[in-house]
């Protein structure tokens, strides 16, 4: 089954077209890397995709149910990791997930924090306000929250932004690790993470998705000697 | 139970930046403690007529701080965060204000405390009035939600001040409404600042006679509207903020 399909999903803010009548389908389990420039709506999309914002036209269904119709069993199943690291400013490390699980109504709260925990190596700044981390600890924060609920289906908004090289393969280690059981979307502007982590990879520009592919055959189909170059070539509609 | 888990967040975020809290306890014991001082030969400020009035005041404060606490969360991708996840806009709402019940028992206890202190006689209304000024909060906080929605953090301080000078003008804690002229005096009766206070003062000074029926309607029609327009306006926002 998919676990995301859209049909010329579009999302206008008054004059300006955010994303252009996209059609994705992705599989379940699959990794799948969303690329494009600045402002070719990658964020919108994900916004939409995850139940945030409502399209201005076309269909939505996850896991075969209507976005629509079945809004509220979808939000149990999905989660994000917003592109702005997004925690509570005044709570400590530790209250952060423990606040979240309560959001999911988490059964096994302590043990799932404590796993978490564990995976993002938290331990050192357990008892830290969020507010006086530093942004490459805030965000693994936003980012491990974001697995609270065991999602099927997950959104990673430009998860690397500002990470260390040692903090950046710790958590492509966790996403490879839940690679094949839950379905991931991530946006990234650095495309060898596209290219190590992802199934599939999608590029857009303007709002428009203009390729889906894996690496090799986004290499293949431009020519290109890398796959740098093959993405910029595509996005750039090989005026470069 | 996510409503309570909300309410635990907020309670945390709101003790944890005490500036506000502080504001909404200190001034109004100030004050309380200020005017007592002199012998203003008026009704008004008896301690049985001027503490109700300084909880009332003091609740114009939980308007400014309710209004603070939701544009702030406003501005943050928490909310990005909460939108996604199954929390439904009622949640939100109730999560806000039980938050804000244990600020409105401290402020209680203080003031009656100082009151006490300062020569009021200890009766047992003092404690029905506490409970009761719960529910008259239920106004303030509703307003608060509704400012704290539709405007920023900075504007939003504002627009809960000229609040707190319509409480001190129209409620009659410091003027007796004859005072006032035509137009005040006009717009004490439309808004709800003088009627709360008179019941609140009906019931701390076992008084209920002096409760007229126009009081109650108009404290409970204020409370139904702000509440339902609250509601309404949260969950507008909270879809069209990330949209
Ligand atoms: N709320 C909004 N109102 C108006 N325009 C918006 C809004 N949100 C996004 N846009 C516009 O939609 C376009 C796509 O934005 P989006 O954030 O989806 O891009 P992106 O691909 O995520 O870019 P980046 O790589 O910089 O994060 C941009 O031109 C942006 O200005
Ligand atoms: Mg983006």
């Amino acid at each position: 089954m998919l676990a995301i399909e859209t049909k010329d999903l579009t999302k206008r803010y008054k004059d300006k077209t955010a994303v252009n009548g996209i059609n994705l389908k992705i599989n379940q389990g699959e990794l799948f890397a969303l690329l494009g420039t600045n402002g070719a709506g990658k964020t919108t999309t994900i916004k939409m995709l995850s139940t945030l914002i409502i399209p201005t036209d076309g269909q939505i269904k996850i896991n075969g149910s209507d976005i629509e119709k079945d809004r509220q069993k979808i939000k149990k199943i999905l989660n994000v990791s917003p592109q702005e690291t997004a925690i509570a400013p005044n709570l400590s490390v530790k209250e952060n997930l423990e606040f979240m699980a309560g959001v999911y109504q988490i059964r096994n709260k302590k043990e799932k924090t404590d796993e978490l925990i564990k995976s993002f190596n938290l331990d050192q700044v357990l008892n830290q306000k969020a507010k006086t981390l530093s942004g490459g600890w805030q965000r693994k924060v936003s980012i491990a929250i974001s697995l609270i609920n065991e999602p099927e289906i997950l959104f990673l908004d430009e998860p690397t932004l500002g990470l260390d090289v040692i903090a950046r393969k710790e958590l492509w280690s966790v996403i490879e690790k839940l690679k094949g059981k839950v379905t991931i979307i991530l946006t990234t502007h650095y495309m060898e993470e596209a290219e190590h982590l992802s199934d599939r990879i999608g590029i857009m520009a303007k709002g428009n998705l203009i390729a889906t592919g894996t690496s090799r055959e986004l290499i293949e189909k431009t020519g290109a000697e890398n796959f740098e170059d093959a993405f910029v070539k595509i996005a750039t509609g090989g005026e470069l | 139970m996510r409503t309570l888990n909300f309410a635990k967040r907020n309670f945390k975020e709101i003790s944890r930046d005490p500036l506000s809290l502080i504001f909404a306890v200190i001034l109004p014991l100030f004050l309380l403690f200020i005017f007592q001082q002199f012998d203003i030969p008026n009704e008004s400020y008896k301690l049985e007529n001027f503490t109700p009035g300084i909880v009332i005041f003091g609740f114009s404060f939980i308007t400014m701080f309710t209004a603070m606490l939701i544009s702030k969360d406003r501005t943050t991708s928490l909310l990005i965060r909460l939108g996604v996840s199954p929390m439904r806009p009622m949640e939100y709402i109730l999560g806000y204000m039980l938050s804000i019940v244990p600020v409105i028992l401290v402020q209680n206890i203080l003031f009656f405390i100082l009151a006490i202190i300062l020569g009021l006689e200890f009766s047992i209304n003092i404690i029905f009035s506490i409970g009761l000024s719960v529910v008259i909060a239920i106004l303030f906080i509703a307003a608060g939600i509704i400012i704290g929605s539709i405007s920023s953090e900075k504007a939003s301080s504002g627009i809960s001040s000229i609040l707190v000078q319509l409480v001190c003008f129209t409620s009659g804690m410091y003027f007796p409404r004859e005072i006032l002229g035509k137009f005040f005096g006009t717009l004490c009766e439309y808004l709800p600042f003088e009627s709360c206070l008179a019941i609140l003062k009906g019931v701390m000074n076992n008084n209920t006679e002096s409760i007229e029926m126009r009081n109650i309607i108009i404290f409970l029609i204020y409370t139904v509207v702000l509440l339902a327009v609250s509601v309404i306006v949260f969950k507008r926002k909270m879809v069209s903020d990330n949209n």
